[in-house]
């Protein structure tokens, strides 16, 4: 791979890198405002100037101060090139440390600033701002403008969730381009020129596709941001964790915000994936942490009394245990994780003895050609898995439990594509238990629910709709008394006086890729 | 490490050790006298104690009292829900709830409002940093007061309207800092017209 120099370290580059992207990829920041990786070079910020020495260096005539003579002599110096926008090209030096280059920076970031309101502390962007990070950075200097700044239109609704400042704006186009060139829906532009720029909403239109929060994502400034987020916390009092979004089979790599004192989720960022999502999520996307805490399960139900999850356990156990032989029926999920669905097929297998198994899962969405999967389950690949996609649908278990041949069942999740009137004959089985994190049509018809941890409360496997595994890492703490669902489920064998073969979650994955080994091995012989 | 302390040089009197005793009981005694026998506010013969709680000792201007939030000239909180106090709050006592002031109003867009802002005063250490970090000058500690005691813990919860109902030791509900209005001539967001 070719390299070039910058401020004396070695950068490898691919054909057709410009220099902040080969920078980029070594984990090196040159500082930027309108480029960003997934978009096209706009080169109107002039942040990241730098200086290249060339054979034949580019100069510019200029005037220097000579000490010694009291006088502007002229000389010159190094012409800056945006580093956006200038190719690699292999043994040039690059420096964006040169006292030229800084220079530059401080100066620019200093124009940025000109009209400017300053009012970080009400600004939702403040603490993750990049005109705060490059103020610390490149410049350090109290504002020496002391005219009125231009005054542009403020708390603009956008959308249904976007809200602009203008005045905040600094006119990268980001949020344009993310707009035409992710989404393909010119829905944004700018007008007017020079300090009276901002950018305007098409006549007769709203910001309203499906990938709105996007703008607000690569708005490197407070000018455009979310009206769900809007006031809701600081970001410094929020820490992160990584997780995978819930909304489809798509499976995109997130960032989940939450409040370690509250123990709550506030917000959702996409995690850069090349292989998945790129830089992007829609908006339905980022909008599911709402799960997290609506209508969340937190205490057992029997018989529509509310009890401790523990009590609601020994009482699944004593309805299952009644039941328990080849004709229950085994509910797996596709919103829960591979480790939930897989330990139920096991605890089916070996603890109630049977084969019975369904899948429920939500009935679909809209989908398109960017990100969103027609499937809106991020586990359904996972969950047929664990049974080698031997499992009826929901339909199926209606007819079973008509004919008669499911006397009992054991469902996981919430979700489902049919609501409560139509699963209502679930309603007089013998046994109907339900663990779920939240309320839905399952654990409405359902005679005991055991409460188990949601996807932000417990670590877990999602397999997407290419068949990638991904990890996601636990995020808030869970309810008193309440575990994932695979220890509940071991918990639940306990109680019905069997034992599941594995006690942590490395033995629970230690099986998975056993079983998905001799699956392999059976469909090659 | 082990630190050397010097004897201290003592006369055979102090040595002695009763006599420095019947001194020093001599002070107590006589205070006990001019204290129970000497008429109160004569000049020459002021006492040290005073009758508390009847009686109060001036506190020093700098005196850091309950807080209180300081108002506009419209009787609004100053406070734009910045929630830079509760970052420098080193007891974590503060909390706060922003919203934003509805369509129409001049403030809309260039500022915000605490729908909720309740301070645990049981909590509070009265360090004064949230007086520090305000950029507002709407938290200050110039009440004069110092928290009342009571058995009850619902006591020392302060929500915004009590706090707004606390003035500085001058009887005052604003300060003297000037604020600038959105709508009036001083404020830097004035020109709102937008030109073509």
């Amino acid at each position: 791979m070719p390299t070039f120099k910058l401020d004396g370290r070695e950068i490898p580059f691919e054909p057709g890198d410009t220099i902040i992207k080969a920078a980029w990829r070594q984990g090196i920041e040159i500082p930027h405002y309108c480029w960003h990786p997934g978009l096209s070079v706009a080169a109107n910020c002039r942040m990241c100037l730098v200086e290249i020495k060339a054979e034949r260096p580019m100069l510019m005539p200029t005037l220097k101060w000579d000490a010694d003579k009291q006088a502007y002599v002229p000389s010159d110096k190094p012409k800056l090139t945006p580093s956006c926008q200038a190719p690699a090209v292999a043994g040039q030096e690059v420096f964006s440390q040169s006292s030229e280059a800084k220079n530059a920076q401080a100066h620019v970031q200093e124009f940025l600033l000109l009209n400017h309101p300053v009012d970080c502390p009400i600004c939702d962007q403040a603490g993750e701002c990049k005109l705060q990070d490059y103020w610390q950075t490149s410049q350090g200097t109290l504002k020496r403008k002391d005219t009125e700044p231009v005054h542009k239109p403020k708390a603009v609704r956008f959308g249904p969730t976007i809200v602009y400042d203008g005045e905040r704006c600094i006119m990268c186009t980001r949020c344009i381009r993310v707009c035409d060139e992710v989404v393909g829906d010119h829905v944004l532009d700018m007008r007017e020129r020079g300090n009276k720029n901002e950018i305007t909403v098409s006549p007769g239109r709203e910001l309203d596709h499906k990938y709105t929060l996007m703008t607000e994502h690569v708005c490197p400034v407070g000018a455009l941001t979310s009206r769900d987020f809007r006031f809701k916390a600081r970001v410094w009092f929020l820490r992160t964790q990584k997780s995978v979004c819930t909304g489809c089979a798509t499976g995109c790599n997130d960032y989940m915000d939450f409040d370690p004192r509250k123990n709550e989720v506030f917000r959702i960022r996409p995690r850069d994936n090349a292989e998945v999502n790129k830089f992007w999520m829609c908006d339905d996307g980022m909008m599911s942490y709402h799960r997290v805490h609506k209508d969340r399960v937190t205490q057992g139900l029997v018989a529509g009394k509310a009890v401790a999850p523990a009590e609601a356990l020994t009482a699944a156990a004593a309805a299952l245990g009644k039941v328990a032989g080849p004709n229950i029926g085994v509910v797996l999920s596709a919103q829960h994780s591979s480790e939930d669905n897989f330990a139920l097929a096991r605890f089916a297998r070996e603890v109630l003895g049977s084969e019975r198994f369904y899948l429920a899962a939500l009935g679909g969405w809209e989908a398109d050609k960017i990100l969103r999967h027609a499937d809106n389950n991020p586990n359904r690949a996972g969950a047929l898995a664990a049974v080698s996609s031997k499992a009826g649908s929901l339909a199926d278990l209606l007819k079973d439990v008509s004919s008669g041949a499911v006397q009992g069942v054991i469902a996981l999740g919430w979700a489902s594509a049919e609501d409560a009137s139509a699963l209502s004959a679930l309603r007089s089985l013998k046994a109907m238990v339900t663990l779920s994190s939240n309320s839905g049509a399952l654990t409405e018809v359902a005679s005991t629910v055991v409460p188990v941890a949601s996807f932000a409360e417990t670590e877990g496997t999602f397999v997407n709709a290419k068949g990638m595994a991904q990890h996601f890492d636990r995020v808030i703490h869970a309810p008193d008394g309440v575990q994932p669902g695979w220890l509940t489920l071991v918990e639940l064998a306990k109680a019905m006086g069997k034992t599941l073969a594995f006690a942590q979650l490395s033995d629970l994955r230690g099986s998975i890729a056993v079983g998905a080994a001799a699956a392999t091995q059976e469909a090659r012989s | 490490m082990a630190k050397l302390i010097s004897r201290p040089n003592m006369t055979a009197a102090e040595a002695m050790y009763v006599p420095e005793i019947a001194k020093g009981l001599g002070i107590t005694i006589g205070r006990f006298f001019k204290n129970t026998f000497s008429s109160r506010g004569t000049e020459g013969n002021e006492i040290d104690t005073i009758d508390y709680p009847e009686e109060r000792r001036t506190y020093p201007e700098r005196f850091r009292g309950i807080h209180r939030l300081t108002h506009r000239a419209d009787g609004s909180p100053r406070c734009v829900a910045c929630l830079c106090c509760s970052t420098a709050c080193p007891a974590q006592c503060i909390h706060i709830e922003a919203a934003e002031y509805p369509q129409g109003d001049a403030r809309h867009g260039y500022e915000r409002f605490p729908k909720v802002f309740v301070i645990d005063e049981l909590r509070c250490i009265f360090c004064g940093f949230c007086v520090e970090a305000c950029p507002c000058d709407a938290i200050r500690m110039d009440s004069g007061l110092h928290m009342p005691p009571s058995t009850q813990r619902a006591h020392f919860i302060f929500d915004k309207e009590m706090l707004m109902a606390i003035p500085a030791a001058d009887g005052s509900f604003e300060t003297k800092n000037p604020r600038h209005e959105p709508g009036d001539p001083t404020h830097p967001g004035v020109d709102r017209e937008h030109h073509h």
